[in-house]
């Protein structure tokens, strides 16, 4: 009897536990602050320099995340956006204005702008066409970067970007730099969080789940993947214009196609198909690229059999692995409640 | 232009040598293989070494090569891809990465980091019409037809490879007549990483050699693969010595666009061909 007692309680508790519902919408606040905190705190312990390209990573791992965990297509030239970014706003400013917001818009309406073309076709192919379509284009914007346009973007050598102070974001200050892009990524992380668990969200994962019966259902699922596609770019823009202010500095290796991988990396240690992993991916990942090396000499070794690891053992990342053993938790103490209930009757 | 033709078939006979396994383990076990790579720069840096016992003997020290590839590939179909069957596209790109990570890093350990040079080991000129061509780049080129008739035979005539076609069109109904396809399949990864690394060996002389030279080779490969259809093994040779001779054409007339004029044709295809896998 008790037995019977703690396995029914068992079910229903996994099925209130659903680790893919998302948390309710008041916890926001709180999960802002978090990530807030967590980076507030990181900074000192590591250089709040290095802190800020975390968190870029981050922003750049969070696009990705929104292509790769949401709409589930694999794309190996996502950098070409962040590159765009990049370029854009590095041009901007040395032609233009030195104005960094200005510059960080530009950027950003560029890499939108560049996916929206794109878009059109990519977004027709999927699976593993998906993925080499994006490299073929991210390979072409490289040497486009590099030989053609030497020109203005002084090819492999790059250009310096000097932006001047507007506003609230003084470029030269590194601490500013550092609030100024953790403001951006707990912006992105609160527009992303929005979108995704908005019924456009649900829209695109189901588009993940099974297209075709989306398509049934009278969606024109093209539109939708084009749209999140764009937003994808867009993000990727941003980090890239915050990049270049970063570094104060711009060269092809921004879009280089080999460093695809990193990004791909991130999001699968932490976690695909959620937001948070998609952080603690990017944190992970920048963690084990910038310390490993220093204490491992053979850190690629290191990094592939924990990768091989993860695949087959940790299918879900870090944040999934967390979620899992959280339900698991959970349930139990429900079951020995109720049964502890059941034997106090 | 001659010597552009040349150069073009050339660089489409290594092509063909890569693509071809990329595009049996694509068409057979829809596996992105990027441990490719890795085979073909293990079958370089084994040439170097072969190279330093037997003086001299490239052509033993270059069978030995390929050779020695063999247990490589075997090791690494049955540790990683044989698990990964079924698995979507990305954990087996992942998985395939993370294998190249791993022994890219090993040939760092073994061999350095640092490029060596390589010769051409024939060296002798071919003098004809007032022409002189390389003997080396004319018997890459021979080797590559070889292949392509002895491929040819292989799955035309043998029964192993009549399986192989008949699995590359339905793998399931292949396995319904009781077949072991996962056997064959291993066959093909390894014949696969056997002509990566023989590309390698051929292609080295020509080339830089450095532990990360197969990345840039691999999208290539990649390309060539989707332009000429996966798993359609007369298409890849065809498309190897098209997208070959557009580069050696375009390397002619503009050097540093050569690649990219492939990635150019590969998104032109796909726009007007996308793939669904």
């Amino acid at each position: 009897m008790e037995n019977l007692m703690g396995m029914n309680s068992d079910k229903t508790a996994g099925l209130t536990t659903n680790p893919h519902l998302e948390l309710p919408k008041d916890r926001m606040w709180l999960d802002l602050l978090v990530i807030a905190a967590f980076f507030l705190l990181i900074s000192p312990m590591l250089s709040s320099h290095r802190v800020t390209d975390f968190m870029i990573f981050c922003i750049f791992a969070l696009s990705f995340d929104l292509l790769y965990g949401y709409m589930g297509q694999l794309s190996f030239g996502h950098l070409l956006y962040l590159g765009t970014g990049a370029y854009v706003a590095g041009l901007f400013i040395k032609y233009l204005s030195p104005n960094p917001l200005l510059a960080i818009l530009a950027g950003c309406v560029a890499a939108s702008i560049l996916g929206m073309l794109l878009g059109f076709i990519i977004v027709r192919a999927t699976g593993a066409c998906f993925a080499l379509i994006n490299l073929a284009f991210n390979h072409i914007g490289f040497f486009l970067v590099l030989s053609p346009l030497r020109g203005i973007t002084n090819g492999e050598d790059g250009f310096g970007v000097h932006a001047k102070s507007f506003l609230f974001l003084d470029p030269s200050s590194k601490l500013n730099i550092f609030l100024f892009v953790l403001a951006c990524l707990l912006f992105v992380f609160y527009l992303l969080r929005k979108l995704v668990t908005s019924p456009y969200g649900i829209l695109i994962r189901s588009i993940k789940e099974n297209e075709n019966r989306v398509r049934f259902l009278g969606y024109n699922t093209y539109l939708y993947k084009w749209l999140n596609f764009v937003l994808a770019a867009g993000v990727a823009g941003l980090a890239g214009t915050l990049t270049a202010l970063n570094y104060k500095y711009v060269n092809p290796n921004v879009m280089d196609v080999h460093s695809n991988v990193g990004v791909i990396f991130a999001c699968l240690i932490g976690g695909a198909s959620s937001l948070y992993g998609a952080l603690l991916g990017g944190v992970v990942y920048m963690l084990i690229s910038n310390y490993l090396p220093i204490y491992i000499q053979r850190w690629e070794m290191f990094l592939g059999i924990t990768l091989l690891i993860m695949i087959f053992r940790f299918k879900k990342g870090i944040w999934g692995y967390i979620l899992t053993s959280l339900d698991y938790l959970q349930r139990r103490k429900l079951a020995r409640r109720t049964v502890g209930e059941a034997v106090e009757r | 232009m001659i010597y552009t033709i040349l150069y073009g078939f050339t660089i489409g006979a290594i092509l063909y040598f890569i693509s071809i396994g990329l595009s049996l383990t694509f068409g057979t076990m829809r596996v992105i293989n990027f441990a490719h790579t890795l085979t073909y720069t293990i079958g370089v840096y084994l040439l170097i070494s072969f190279l330093g016992w037997f003086k001299g003997y490239f052509a033993l020290a270059a069978v030995l090569a390929v050779l020695a590839v063999i247990p490589i590939g075997y090791i690494i179909e049955r540790f990683v891809i044989r698990k990964l069957y079924g698995e979507s596209l990305d954990y087996t790109f992942i998985a395939t990465f993370a294998v190249t990570l791993i022994g890219v890093d090993l040939i760092k350990w073994i061999w350095g980091v640092n490029p060596y040079p390589l010769s051409d080991p024939i060296g002798i000129h071919l003098t004809m019409a007032g022409f002189s061509f390389p003997i080396y780049r004319v018997l890459i080129f021979l080797v590559a037809i070889l292949l392509f008739f002895g491929l040819e035979l292989l799955f035309k005539k043998t029964i192993t490879g009549k399986i192989v076609v008949a699995a590359l069109e339905d793998e399931e109904g292949v396995r319904c007549l009781g077949i072991n396809v996962d056997k064959y399949f291993s066959l093909v990864f390894v014949l696969g990483s056997a002509l990566a690394a023989m590309g390698g060996v051929l292609y080295a002389p020509l080339s830089s050699i450095e532990p990360y030279m197969g990345l840039s080779v691999l999208l290539l490969g990649f390309a060539v693969v989707i332009v000429g259809g996966m798993g359609n093994l007369r298409g890849t040779f065809f498309s190897a010595f098209a997208l070959g001779m557009i580069m050696a054409i375009t390397a002619r007339y503009w050097s540093q666009g050569a690649e990219t004029m492939v990635f150019i044709v590969l998104a032109v295809v796909l726009i007007f061909k996308p793939i669904d896998v």
